[in-house]
């Protein structure tokens, strides 16, 4: 059941008005509960199992940690369980692959059988924000949550299930403890919310994706115009899609009474890395800070240790978004690149006298660079798109224009947005006569769409 | 770990952020007052978008009109045509291909036929190429309104039940033509699997003619793909300039080749009929005749002429007793009726398709048959332009048929 489709449309013209009837009683927690559950089980009801286990374990080990003197213990319990979790359903069948490998390149005639597993929608999201709970409560940055059905909740709340974003407890389980207040400007947020997210996804991403999708499939047949276009726009497809995703999550959870964290916030207007990550999957980024770099040491002991730190979360980061070495490239890449523009950050002509416009370009390019890896199917596939960029011949590439004309205008409205221009964009009549824009577009020309978001494949 | 340690972490990794609190990264936000402004605006294009298009697209069908080939997906196109047809026709003819005229030109259809011997161009080719009873009844149930007070010629091709396939009752899935139109939950259809999210689409299509109205813009002026896609095999061309504002009217040609199936070679067949109790597409035609009647229309019914040269084994037998009960079913509910015997075998270019001589027989025959006559030639008690019918008039114009053609 996806934002964009009619199910869902259905599923929340049933939910909601209960959800209003019910917010100021005690049925209300236990409606959000099931009606997530049931949004859950709809794309597979055996993943109900999973999700029940992840949540009992940790809502179990957080207990028995206000309980006993044994705290580390409990937390290793939680969060071995929780990556174990993540490596059986995730990465089995990474790692069943690259010991067959292994196996074969040191001449061993035994070939392990493939696991097959099927990845559970969201469970990275869940998992991470289930474990991120243990680790706060451990740190003794949250109070611990008595109910197990406002916990439960927490963890499946179901407009940022299936891809966040990861929110932190601290932020969300008080907003489940008091009854919300739903004023009309938060259903009237919720709707603008809602439907930029939809247009990005509808409108943009699924566009996107009809020029990528065909010069990725079969990146041989095309040369360098049609491949750097076609990287150019995966970019924006990525961000469309998943940006389009949190908008709808955001403007859904609004309309109810929730404040979801903000998760894209125009990274492509980036100016370095750093300034990348924290306009890009804003809640995963700060996930990693918070548990993964600072624990490591973060910059605390030397330029050595810091960039070593930075690598390892940059590869984790990239090993959490697809069990596949790819992923691991991309990771590292950033990594590189997060050294970079640290370091050119330092000196005072970079900082200083370098146009911001360069700056901006220089990240986009080389994040665009990154997705190459992120996108192909296999490491050959993005050595086979990288090699033709620079080695190919000048082929038209048959790029649609109007695909890029709309990239453009979003960009140029972004601009805009971080611009002395903000103001144009704040007028009443330039806001209404976009969301008049899109909703036109949407109506007429948009597709109707049921192509799933590129991250809940993660 | 000191404070201003952590907020280097910080900074390094990842920038402090005030992110709970930030609304968005655009100022796209309307007030409860503005949104109501967007809904009324939206609901304005809803309601009157397809209307005010209807004046700026240019559509005068001509005589000899059928709905063109490329076009038999455009429900909203059809709705169009069948008012049209309402104002200017006194009797419609509404089917499948066989009265479409797959395999004949637009002059050669039954329909046509009829005109000439009638004389006047009294009959519409409202048919369908490729559609099925069960999609036909979606057709006529939402696509249809304004078929109503008319005398309709309704032909039901046996074919459909021909086999478990055609009859969509088969386990497996396989594309059947005119998805769209058939019921998308109830009954079920055990071969049509599409997704829930394709069949909310379908229904929510069917109530608002704006939806259908994009996919007659799909279907017309982006050569039946959506705006994206067209982009896509047309990327350097403005989307605008495809929008010409005329609709093809004419569809002269036939669809295939215009050969009998005793000089193609067709060898005979062994159908498997489904039960007439039990079938799919024999429930949805009733539903068809019930709807036409309920709104005020004469419902004719034309049962085949199917090809019956062409079965073998049991399966004449099993026919015949099939289309016994079907008379039974028409004579028990007082409808008008006429099952034409079996056309000459080199009059048929397959299983249910006349030739063109076929369909001047068949017309022939239809204006012979007294109870045609009756319950359509008739003049209607608010004639509108046709001509008080005698078989005298049928005879002469008989005459002056050509069956050269």
């Amino acid at each position: 059941m996806l934002f964009h489709t009619w199910p869902f449309a259905l599923f929340f013209i049933i939910v909601y008005p209960a959800y209003l009837a019910l917010k100021n009683t005690k049925l209300r927690v236990p409606w959000l509960l099931a009606a997530s559950y049931f949004f859950y089980a709809c794309f597979n009801p055996l993943y109900l199992i999973l999700i029940s286990y992840s949540t009992l374990l940790d809502y179990t080990v957080v207990m028995k940690m206000a309980k006993s003197a044994r705290r580390k213990m409990w937390l290793s319990i939680s969060i071995v369980n929780n990556l174990g979790l993540l490596g059986f359903f995730k990465y089995s069948g990474f790692v069943t692959d690259n010991l067959n490998f292994l196996l074969s390149s040191l001449g061993i005639p035994y070939v392990l059988p493939a696991p097959g597993i099927i990845l559970p929608v969201g469970i990275s999201f869940y998992v991470f924000q289930s474990m991120s709970y243990t680790i706060d409560y451990y740190r003794g940055n949250i109070e611990r949550e008595m109910s197990f059905i406002r916990y439960a909740t927490f963890v499946s709340l179901f407009p940022r299930l299936v891809a966040g974003p990861i929110e932190r407890a601290k932020n969300l389980l008080p907003q489940l403890h008091k009854p919300p207040k739903v004023s009309i400007q938060d259903i009237a947020d919720g709707l603008s919310l809602f439907v930029v997210g939809f247009f990005k996804k509808v409108a943009l991403a699924d566009y996107m994706a009809l020029y990528v999708d065909r010069v990725y499939d079969a990146p041989e047949q095309f040369q360098a115009p049609a491949l750097v276009l076609a990287t150019f726009l995966f970019s924006w497809q990525i961000y469309f899609d998943f940006s389009g995703y949190t908008d709808m999550a955001r403007g859904v959870a609004r309309m109810m009474g929730f404040r979801l964290m903000l998760n894209f916030n125009n990274p492509y207007l980036a100016t370095g890395l750093g300034d990348f990550w924290s306009r890009w999957h804003i809640s995963l980024s700060s996930w990693f800070k918070d548990y993964v770099y600072i624990p490591l040491g973060g910059n605390r002991k030397g330029k050595f240790n810091t960039y070593r730190n930075m690598f390892l979360t940059m590869v984790i980061s990239g090993l959490w978004h697809g069990a596949a070495w790819t992923f691991v490239i991309w990771g590292a890449l950033h990594a590189l690149g997060r050294f970079c523009t640290r370091e050119l950050e330092r000196t005072p002509f970079y900082k200083e006298r370098a146009p911001k416009l360069v700056k901006q370009l220089l990240v986009f390019i080389f994040v665009s660079f990154a997705w190459i890896f992120f996108r192909a199917e296999t490491i050959s596939d993005a050595w086979v798109i990288v090699t033709r960029i620079f080695s190919s011949g000048l082929a038209n590439p048959y790029c649609p224009l109007l695909a890029l004309a709309l990239v453009f205008a979003v960009w140029l409205y972004q601009f805009a947005y971080e611009s002395k221009l903000k103001w144009v964009l704040e007028l009443r009549a330039v806001r209404v006569g976009i969301v008049l824009l899109l909703v036109f577009y949407l109506a007429v020309f948009a597709p109707a769409s049921e192509k799933g978001f590129i991250y809940l494949q993660f | 770990m000191p404070e201003n340690n952590i907020l280097e972490n910080r900074k390094d990794f990842c920038p402090p952020n005030k992110t709970e609190a930030v609304f968005s990264s655009n100022s796209v936000r309307l007030s409860g007052y503005e949104w109501t402004f967007v809904g009324i605006v939206t609901l304005a294009l809803f309601c009157f978008g397809p209307r005010l298009w209807e004046r700026a697209e240019k559509y005068e069908p001509e005589p000899h009109y059928r709905l063109p080939y490329e076009l038999s997906n455009d429900y909203w196109l059809y709705s169009r045509y069948s008012r049209l047809a309402c104002s200017r026709n006194e009797i419609l003819v509404i089917g499948d291909s066989v009265i479409w005229g797959h395999f004949v030109s637009k002059y050669d259809t039954l329909s046509e036929c009829l005109n000439e011997i009638a004389g006047r161009d009294h009959f519409a080719n409202l048919g369908v190429d490729g559609i099925h009873p069960v999609a036909l009844a979606g057709l006529l149930k939402y696509y249809g309104h304004d078929i109503s007070n008319k005398k309709v010629v309704l032909h039901f091709n046996p074919l459909w039940m021909s086999s478990r396939k055609h009859d969509l009752q088969t386990e497996k899935e396989f594309r059947f033509n005119h998805p769209r139109l058939v019921p998308q939950f109830i009954p079920n259809i055990p071969c049509y699997k599409d997704t829930y999210s394709k069949r909310f689409s379908a229904v929510v299509e069917r109530y608002v003619p704006l939806l259908s109205w994009t996919s007659h813009l799909n279907i017309t002026y982006f050569e039946n793909m959506d705006l994206p896609t067209w982009t896509l095999e047309h990327p350097y061309e403005n989307p605008a300039s495809a929008v010409t504002f005329e609709l093809s009217t004419s569809a002269n040609n036939s669809q295939s080749e215009h050969i009998s199936w005793t000089e193609k070679g067709t060898a005979k067949m062994d159908f498997q009929w489904v039960e007439l109790e039990t079938s799919l597409q024999w429930n949805f035609f009733r539903q068809s005749v019930k709807l036409l009647k309920k709104r005020g229309n004469s419902v004719f019914v034309l049962v085949g002429p199917f090809n019956e040269h062409m079965l073998k084994g049991e399966s004449i037998e099993i026919y015949r007793k099939m289309k016994s009960k079907i008379e039974d079913w028409l004579q028990q509910n007082n409808i008008a009726y006429y099952m034409p015997p079996t056309l000459p075998s080199e009059l048929y270019v397959d299983a249910s398709h006349p030739m063109s001589e076929g369909y001047v027989m068949l017309s022939k025959q239809l204006f012979e048959n007294e109870s045609f006559r009756t319950s359509i030639l008739t003049p209607s008690p608010k004639p509108r332009s046709v001509g008080d019918y005698s078989s005298g008039d049928f005879a002469s114009s008989d005459a002056k048929i050509d069956f050269s053609r």
